[in-house]
C-alpha cells in the first residue's frame, strides 16, 4: 500500500505538464472552441511523439504497454491545461480494440493510432440519459458479408475528427444467456452517416450521429456477436475512470487559480484569502480533489491488476461529479463577478468541468450501482476488502 | 502508486481474523461490555480475568506495538502491518494501537531513559497516560493555556487545572502541557511533563458525559461515559519529568497530535459505524418494510460508502507518507476534517433511516443493535471537536496546503 507517486509516475506527470505549458495556452483553447474539428493536428502529432496515444497500448502495435494509471496521469494534465486533444475518446476506443478486437482489426488501427495518424471515438448513448445498455436501440442486421446499421447515437465525442467509431448496437433481442448486443468498428466516412454537432457547455465536439442503412463489413465485428455487454461495460468503466482523472486535473487547476486570486484580491483592507470563510471553502476544494484523486487512482490501479473495479469506478465518478462541480462553483464564488466574464480565463475551466460531471453516468446512477453491490448480494461488507460476490 | 497489500500483510490479516473468531468468547464480550470507553478496550484497563488473558495472548503473538522499535518493546515492523492489526481488532472494539497514548511523541522527543521507561510499558498496557492539554479557558486555542510549571532546584512545581482529562481516573501517568514561561509569545513558553497520577497534589474529579446514562454499548463512537477535570496543587515532580526541551513543548505536543491524527486512530473509529450501517440495512426488515429496497436509502448508503472510502484512502495516504519518512504538510489535518464530518453525516443519516427507532438507547425495549446508532449520534460530532477541531483543521489545510494568508 503506497498512495504516493513513484519516480516514474512523477516524471510522466511532470513531463506532460511541461509539454502542455509550452504548447497549449488558453488562446489555443479558445480558438479550438470555434474550430470544426476541435483540435490542432500539429499538437496531436507532437503528443504522439511523446507516446500518449499509445501509452497503454501493446508494444506489438506501437504502444508502450504502460498501466492505465500512467494514462490517468497524462489525462489529468490534459484536463489541467484543457488541452483540446481528442485523446480521451481515442484511447478509450483503442484500448477496447486492443482488448477485444481481432488481430486484423488491431493491426489495421492501433499502430496508426499510436503514431498519431488517426483519431478514434465510440458511441453508446442514445435517447436515454443514463449510461445503461438498456438504452441501446440502434440495430444492426446481418446481410451477406455486412451488417446494416440503423439508429441514432448521441453525445459522441470528436465524431467529425474521428476515422473510426466503435458503435454499440443491438444485433438480437436479449434472451437468457445472450444480451443481444454487439460492438462494430465503423468507418466514419461510410455511406448513410450524418453528423449533427451538438452545442455543449464545454464547447467541445460532441455529435448526434444518425446511421441510416450503413453497411459495416462483418470483419468489423469487435468481440463476440450478441454478447458484447461485458466488453461495452469494460469500455465504459475505462472511459469513466479516465474522465475522472481529466476532470480532477482541471478542477485542481481551477482551485489553484482561485487560491491565487484570493491572495491578490483585497476587500475590507485585507486579501480576501485571509477571511476564514473563504479559507474553509478553499480547504474543502483541496480535500475534495484529493479524495477524488485517491478514489480514481485506486479504480485505475485495480483495472491494471485485472481486479474487479466496477464499484471503484462508480465511487470515483459519483464523488467527482458532485465534488468537482462544487470545486468549480467555489472557484467562481471566490472570484466574484470577474469569473463570469467571457474574457477572463477561469470560465474555460468552469464550463468544461461542469460538462464532464454530466458524462458517463450521473451521481445517482453510479450510486445505484454501488448500492446494488452493497445491498443486493448476501454477505457482510467490510471496508477495504472486496465486496461479497454472488454465488 | 500501489493500492494493494503484500502477501505477508494479507496473511497477517487472516491470522488476526482467525484469532478474534476463536478468542472473542461470550465471556470475554460480557466482560468487555463494562470496560469500553468509546475507543476500544485497551490493555491495562482490563479488570477481570478474561480480558486480561486475552491481552496476554495478543501480546504473545507480538501484535502490540508492531511498528515500534524492538529495543523499546516493539517489533520493528512496518506501519501498514500495524495498521492491519489495529483495524481488525478495532472491529472487535479492542484497541491495540498506541493512538492517543503519548507514545509517538516520547519516541520522537524523549530522552533515552524516558523511551526505555515508558514505551515498552505503554505497549504492554502496564502504563497509560491521561492527556492534560485542555483547560477551562484554553480549548481550540490550546496555546493560551495557563497551568503553571515553575522550576525549583531539581524539581518543577505545578499549579493549575485541566479539563476533559478523559483517562485520568484509570491512567497511571499524566501527560501534561504547562506554561513554563509566561513572558514570551504564547507558543514559546510551553513545556510537556510526564509523571505518575498518584503524585501528591493531583486531584481528579469526574465529569459525566451524555453517554453515561444509560451507558453506551460496546462499539459506540465516542461512547465515553466519563471524563474528568484534574487539579494540580503544588505538585512537585523531578526535572527529569520534562519531555523534550523546556519551552519547546508546543512543538513536541503538536508532533504527538499530528502523529495521533493519522493512522488508524481517526479512520478506525468510523470503520465499525460505516460497516454497521450497511450490514444492518441489508439484514433488517420491519414487518413488510425492507430499508434496503428503499431507493432514497440506497442512494444515501452508497453516498456514505463512497465517503468512507475517502476516509480509508486518506488514512492510507497519511501512512504512506509516514512509511516514506516524510512529514505532513496538510494531509493529517485534511483527514481530521473529512473523517469527523463524514462521521456526523453517517450518524445523522441512519437516524433518518430508522425514524423513531433511532432514538432508542441501550437497554430500551425495541432498541435496534442495543441503541448503538442513537449513542453514535450523541458522540460522533465530538470527533470534530477534540484533537484539533474541524474548524481549526480547515485553517491548517488552507494555510499549510494552499499557503493562504493569515487574517
Ligand atoms: C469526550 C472528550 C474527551 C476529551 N479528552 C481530552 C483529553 O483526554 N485531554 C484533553 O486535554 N482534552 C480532551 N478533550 C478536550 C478537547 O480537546 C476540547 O474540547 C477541544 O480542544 C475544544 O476545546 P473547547 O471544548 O474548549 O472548545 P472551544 O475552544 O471553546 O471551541 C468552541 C468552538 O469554537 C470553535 N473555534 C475555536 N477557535 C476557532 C477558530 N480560530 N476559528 C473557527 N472556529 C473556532 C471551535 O472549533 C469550536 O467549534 C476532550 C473532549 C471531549 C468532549
Amino acid at each position: 500500500m503506497d498512495t504516493t507517486l513513484t519516480e516514474e509516475e512523477a516524471m510522466i506527470r511532470q513531463s506532460a505538464r511541461r509539454f502542455l505549458e509550452a504548447e497549449c495556452n488558453t488562446r489555443l483553447v479558445r480558438e479550438m472552441e470555434k474550430d470544426p474539428k476541435g483540435y490542432p493536428p500539429e499538437l496531436w502529432r507532437k503528443a504522439a511523439e511523446l507516446g500518449w496515444q499509445g501509452l497503454a497500448l501493446p508494444e506489438a502495435y506501437g504502444g508502450s504497454d504502460m498501466p492505465l494509471v500512467y494514462l490517468g496521469l497524462v489525462l489529468e494534465e490534459v484536463g489541467r491545461a484543457l488541452a483540446p486533444l481528442p485523446l480521451h475518446s481515442t484511447v478509450v476506443a483503442a484500448l477496447t480494440l486492443a482488448a477485444e478486437g481481432t488481430e486484423a482489426q488491431r493491426a489495421a488501427v492501433l499502430p496508426r493510432t499510436a503514431a498519431g495518424e488517426t483519431v478514434l471515438t465510440f458511441a453508446c448513448y442514445e435517447q436515454d440519459p443514463r449510461l445503461t445498455l438498456s438504452g441501446v436501440q440502434a440495430r444492426a442486421v446481418a446481410d451477406g458479408d455486412s451488417f446494416v446499421l440503423n439508429g441514432i447515437k448521441r453525445f459522441v465525442d470528436n465524431f467529425a475528427a474521428a476515422d473510426f467509431c466503435l458503435v454499440a448496437c443491438r444485433t438480437a433481442d436479449a434472451t437468457p444467456g445472450s444480451d443481444g448486443l454487439s460492438l462494430l468498428l465503423v468507418d466514419t466516412r461510410s455511406e448513410g452517416i450524418s453528423d449533427n454537432p451538438l452545442v455543449t457547455l464545454a464547447k467541445d465536439r460532441q455529435s448526434e450521429v444518425t446511421f441510416r442503412n450503413v453497411r459495416v463489413p462483418k470483419t468489423n465485428l469487435v468481440g463476440t456477436l450478441h454478447q458484447a455487454a461485458p466488453a461495452i461495460e469494460r469500455m465504459l468503466d475505462r472511459a469513466t475512470a479516465l474522465l475522472c482523472a481529466q476532470m480532477l486535473g482541471a478542477a485542481r487547476k481551477d482551485m489553484e487559480m482561485a487560491v491565487e486570486w484570493a491572495k491578490y484580491r483585497k476587500a475590507f483592507g485585507q486579501p480576501i484569502g485571509a477571511f476564514q470563510s473563504l479559507q474553509h471553502m478553499a480547504a474543502d476544494m483541496l480535500i475534495w480533489i484529493d479524495g477524488g484523486n485517491l478514489l480514481t487512482y485506486e479504480a485505475l490501479w485495480k483495472m491494471d491488476q485485472g481486479l474487479p473495479a466496477a464499484v471503484e469506478v462508480s465511487q470515483a465518478k459519483a464523488f467527482c461529479n458532485e465534488k468537482c462541480e462544487a470545486v468549480v462553483r467555489y472557484g467562481q464564488i471566490i472570484h466574484g463577478g470577474i469569473g463570469f466574464m467571457q474574457e477572463f480565463d477561469l470560465q474555460l475551466w468552469f464550463r468544461r468541468v461542469t460538462s464532464w460531471t454530466m458524462r458517463f453516468g450521473t451521481a445517482y446512477e453510479h450510486r445505484a450501482r454501488i448500492a446494488r453491490a452493497l445491498l443486493d448480494v448476501p454477505g457482510r461488507v467490510v471496508l477495504g476488502q472486496p465486496l461479497p460476490t454472488a454465488g | 502508486m500501489d493500492f494493494g497489500f503484500t502477501p505477508e500483510q494479507e496473511a497477517l490479516r487472516r491470522d488476526v481474523q482467525a484469532f478474534i473468531a476463536e478468542n472473542l468468547t461470550p465471556e470475554v464480550l460480557a466482560e468487555m461490555d463494562g470496560l469500553s470507553e468509546g475507543f476500544g478496550v485497551r490493555p491495562g484497563r482490563a479488570r477481570g480475568g478474561h480480558v486480561e488473558k486475552l491481552f496476554a495472548k495478543i501480546g504473545a503473538r507480538g501484535w502490540l506495538g508492531i511498528s515500534y522499535p524492538k529495543e523499546y518493546g516493539g517489533r520493528d515492523g512496518d506501519r501498514i502491518s500495524q495498521y492491519i492489526v489495529e483495524e481488525e481488532f478495532a472491529r472487535a472494539d479492542i484497541a491495540v494501537g498506541l493512538g492517543g497514548s503519548g507514545g509517538p511523541a516520547i519516541l520522537a522527543a524523549g530522552t533515552e531513559e524516558q523511551k526505555r521507561h515508558f514505551v515498552p510499558k505503554l505497549i504492554s498496557g502496564e502504563y497509560s497516560f491521561a492527556l492534560g492539554f485542555t483547560e477551562p479557558h484554553a480549548g481550540a486555542d490550546l496555546a493560551s493555556l495557563q497551568c503553571r510549571a515553575v522550576r525549583d532546584g531539581d524539581e518543577y512545581v505545578i499549579n493549575g487545572q485541566k479539563m476533559y482529562t478523559s483517562a485520568a481516573h484509570v491512567a497511571t501517568h499524566m501527560y501534561l502541557m504547562a506554561r513554563t514561561n509566561p513572558n514570551v509569545p504564547k507558543h514559546r513558553g510551553i513545556s510537556i511533563f510526564l509523571f505518575p497520577m498518584d503524585t501528591p497534589g493531583v486531584t481528579v474529579r469526574p465529569l459525566w458525559t451524555i453517554q453515561n446514562d444509560p451507558r453506551a454499548p460496546i462499539g459506540t463512537t465516542y461512547g465515553t461515559p466519563r471524563t474528568n477535570e484534574t487539579f494540580f496543587d503544588d505538585v512537585r515532580i523531578p526535572a527529569s519529568a520534562l519531555l523534550g526541551r523546556e519551552n519547546e513543548g508546543w512543538k513536541v505536543g503538536a508532533m504527538g497530535l499530528n502523529l495521533d491524527r493519522v493512522g488508524a486512530a481517526r479512520y478506525l473509529i468510523s470503520v465499525r459505524r460505516d460497516e454497521d450501517i450497511v450490514n444492518f440495512t441489508k439484514s433488517t426488515r420491519f414487518d413488510g418494510y425492507s430499508p434496503a429496497q428503499d431507493p432514497a436509502i440506497r442512494d444515501k448508503i452508497a453516498e456514505l460508502w463512497i465517503e468512507a472510502q475517502v476516509c480509508r484512502l486518506m488514512t492510507m495516504r497519511s501512512m504512506s507518507i509516514v512509511e516514506h519518512g516524510g512529514n505532513f504538510t496538510y494531509e493529517g489535518s485534511a483527514e481530521k476534517v473529512w473523517a469527523p464530518e463524514h462521521g456526523v453525516r453517517t450518524t445523522e443519516a441512519i437516524a433518518q433511516m430508522l425514524g423513531p427507532y433511532g432514538q432508542l438507547l441501550n437497554g430500551s425495549p425495541a432498541a435496534v443493535e442495543r441503541g448503538v446508532f442513537a449513542h453514535n449520534l450523541m458522540g460522533s460530532f465530538q470527533s470534530g471537536i477534540n484533537h484539533g477541531s474541524v474548524q481549526v483543521m480547515h485553517d491548517q489545510v488552507a494555510r499549510r496546503g494552499l499557503d493562504m494568508p493569515r487574517s
